[in-house]
């Protein structure tokens, strides 16, 4: 298999704020290849944007990232490295030699090799100047073209997709489109300097249903055109199946689970996965009511000990709140699938079997801090 | 009856208003032509821009005859054909330096009487205390107000918006460092300030300008320092991060204009305020040498006239007056216009 376009090892972003460390990215791996769709997926606060920023390097103050590696296309995009210093106190970590600088990265790495579709098709075009203008700026400074023939461009880049009279609304300014047509023109933007790879970080979120899948199509007809790779960032279920090729589930800054789209959906392995999956309503199965993830994702100022999930997990068991779970390869099927979790026994071997299960109050809903109170007065 | 007719004209003026808002043209609700029509629905800010108008008109054509001229009658083509300094006003009025020949002192202005004579249409504003005619020493004094009050307001505003926008993008230490040297200058009493300036550098009009404009940096730079802030998190300000934008072009393409709307604002009254400044500075007797005329300078001397001609007072005062209220309301207006909390 040939090397993947971008490799992500352990990445740890920190977020250093008044209550503490908030652990938003706490150790994920994945890797995207040439010409793929990848999907990150998980709850709010997943930790799901963060990942995305941090590949990029614009995580921002009090955010930094104090681990991990990044790799795009043999450089280095992020990696830090030990330096022993004089005295007994720890290693010290600082960037490596062959990391990128900021210039390098701002002038050679964003816009030009990773573009990034934001969420709010309405925050993310400048109000004061025209549509065609701004895509034409964007041109300008990541192909190096000159302005009349980068207009050329942004029109034609316009109409590819799929806004009419591309040259009439050249001239328009961004609150005379509606939010489809804003969306659109930021994929414009994003492929407009054919990356090699765009981030999308929940880019449909912010569109009804009807102008989604518009969008959806779209962005699978440009793909396959322009042979461009996605990081897919969403929380929604039905745009994974629709889209993605590998999918990554994250839970409270880690991935849960690792899979092809095809064995997620039918042979999921994590219970997280599973209660993603059992809370949205699916066209192949009739149920008579949907189950939602009971309680609230926690705080990743503290994080639960053991497994994560242990929480909110309706198969948790003791050893659960004592073990944490990497993940690690667990499918029987073709291609990898990982997961992370100790109802693996084959693979964990952490004694789930034998470990006694712990009742969640939190399986009625979303009134637990309530009944879980009332109870212990009991 | 009354009412029904009443009801009926409002029904119809509702629906001519709402067929010109079914007209194919488009009026977009930015850009320079939108808020020029919203001021336009405001009088008083009419009445504003109607001032300013017309003082940089009558500044303008000042300029021309006294600087302008004056420059070009170094060169010998231009010499030889007649240009001098206050060329126009020599050959179609009065020059509004030299003091004629026979000529009566504190004239009263056309109507009235005093104890040197009746007002006559030759001076119909009245002499001032050497026998020249006020009206055209007013005109050629717009020059030195106007000037002024752009010249030290671009200084304050160019210099206050890149210090608070590069302090509101960057934050940090970066910020306090701007921001606190803006505070210091800040708590200094800008005449205070002003005069001090001047006594570092020099009394000249030039020191006024840039002393002025220095002390109004910070009233910019906060100003516009907390738009900044808010702005620099607009996700369009972290997609041109994403797509590569230098810190610079952020700074100035995508920062600065969104946060330019109360600048604009406080631009104009600064004007206002730059003139009042000025003008009180000549009339200390910092400033423009006489005899350049201008407004501070006229009601400084006009003072040791009173009893004999009020009117030489009260004419410069009154064009300083009018200037600064001309500015003030249009500054007002505008901020209304731009004010989108305010539509309806």
């Amino acid at each position: 298999m040939s090397e993947p376009l971008l490799e992500v090892e352990d990445l740890r972003t920190q977020f250093f704020t008044e209550d503490g460390v908030v652990r938003a990215v706490d150790g994920i791996s994945f890797t995207v290849n040439e010409g793929e769709i990848v999907g990150l997926v998980g709850e709010s606060g997943a930790g799901k944007s963060v990942a995305a920023s941090s590949i990029m390097r614009l995580v921002e103050q009090p955010g930094e990232i104090v681990g991990g590696e990044i790799r795009f296309k043999g450089e280095t995009i992020f990696g830090l490295e030990d330096v022993e210093r004089d005295g007994d106190g720890p290693p010290e970590k600082v960037p490596r030699d062959d990391m990128l600088s900021n210039a390098e990265v701002r002038e050679r790495i964003r816009g030009r090799e990773i573009a990034i579709i934001f969420q709010d098709p309405m925050e993310s075009l400048n109000p004061v100047f025209t549509v065609g203008g701004q895509l034409r700026e964007f041109i300008e400074i990541n192909r190096d073209l000159p302005e009349n023939e980068a207009r050329d461009l942004a029109v034609h880049m316009l109409r590819e997709v799929g806004i009419p009279e591309a040259e009439e609304r050249y001239d328009d300014y961004p609150h005379q489109f509606s939010g489809g047509m804003r969306q659109r023109v930021l994929i414009a933007m994003a492929l407009a300097c054919e990356p090699s790879l765009i981030i999308a970080d929940e880019p449909t979120t912010a569109l009804d249903v009807t102008v989604e899948g518009q969008i959806l199509d779209l962005v699978d007809d440009l793909q396959g055109k322009y042979d461009t790779s996605f990081i897919w960032v969403t929380h929604d279920m039905g745009v994974v199946a629709e889209i993605c090729d590998r999918v990554n589930v994250m839970y409270l800054g880690e991935i849960v689970e690792q899979a092809d789209v095809d064995s997620l959906f039918h042979d999921t392995q994590h219970p997280y996965t599973k209660a993603l999956l059992n809370s949205i309503p699916r066209p192949d199965q009739s149920v008579g009511e949907l189950n939602p993830i009971a309680g609230v994702m926690p705080e990743a100022i503290n994080p639960p000990s053991g497994c994560r999930f242990h929480t909110r997990c309706p198969e948790a068991r003791e050893v659960c709140t004592r073990t944490h779970p990497g993940c690690r390869e667990v499918g029987d099927g073709d291609g990898p699938h990982r997961a992370a979790c100790l109802k693996h026994e084959g693979v964990f071997n952490a004694g789930y079997v034998e470990s006694e299960s712990i009742e969640n109050k939190t399986t009625g809903g979303f009134d637990v801090g309530l009944t879980e109170e009332g109870e212990a007065d009991d | 009856m009354a009412t029904q007719s009443e009801s009926d004209d409002f029904l119809s003026e509702g629906s001519s208003s709402a067929q010109e808002a079914e007209e194919p043209e488009i009026e977009a609700r930015v850009g320079w032509r939108y808020t020029l029509s919203q001021v336009k629905r405001d009088a008083t800010a009419m009445a504003g821009l109607f001032v300013v108008g017309l003082m940089t008109l009558m500044a303008t054509f000042s300029f021309v005859d006294a600087e302008l001229f004056a420059f070009l009658a170094q060169f010998e083509t231009f010499a030889s054909v007649g240009v001098e300094k206050y060329w126009f006003a020599k050959h179609f009025w009065v020059s509004p330096i030299a003091e004629p020949q026979g000529s009566i002192q504190l004239l009263p202005p056309v109507g009235m009487e005093n104890q040197f004579g009746a007002g006559t249409w030759a001076h119909p504003l009245g002499t001032d205390d050497r026998g020249r005619d006020i009206l055209v020493r007013l005109v050629y004094g717009s020059r030195i107000a106007i000037e002024v009050g752009y010249i030290s307001t671009a200084i304050g505003l160019v210099g206050g918006v890149l210090v608070g926008a590069i302090a509101g993008y960057y934050g940090g230490w970066t910020d306090d460092v701007l921001m606190r040297a803006a505070e210091t200058l800040y708590a200094i009493p800008f005449l205070v300030l002003v005069l001090a300036f001047m006594a570092a550098f020099g009394r000249s009009l030039m020191f006024a300008m840039i002393g002025v404009g220095v002390a109004s940096i910070p009233t910019f730079a906060r100003l516009i320092r907390s738009r900044v802030v808010s702005v620099r998190e607009e996700d369009y300000v972290e997609a041109a991060e994403a797509a590569g934008v230098r810190d610079r072009n952020i700074i100035l393409r995508h920062v600065i204009p969104n946060s330019f709307a109360p600048v604009l604002v406080q631009g104009t009254l600064q004007v206002g305020y730059s003139i009042l400044i000025v003008a009180g500075l000549s009339f200390l007797g910092f400033g423009v040498q006489p005899p350049t005329p201008s407004w501070g300078q006229m009601l400084s001397t006009s003072k040791d006239y009173m009893l004999q001609n009020v009117w030489f007072s009260i004419w410069p005062g009154l064009a300083i007056l009018i200037t600064v209220v001309g500015f003030n309301v249009f500054g007002d207006g505008l901020r209304d216009a731009l004010d989108p909390r305010l539509k309806n």
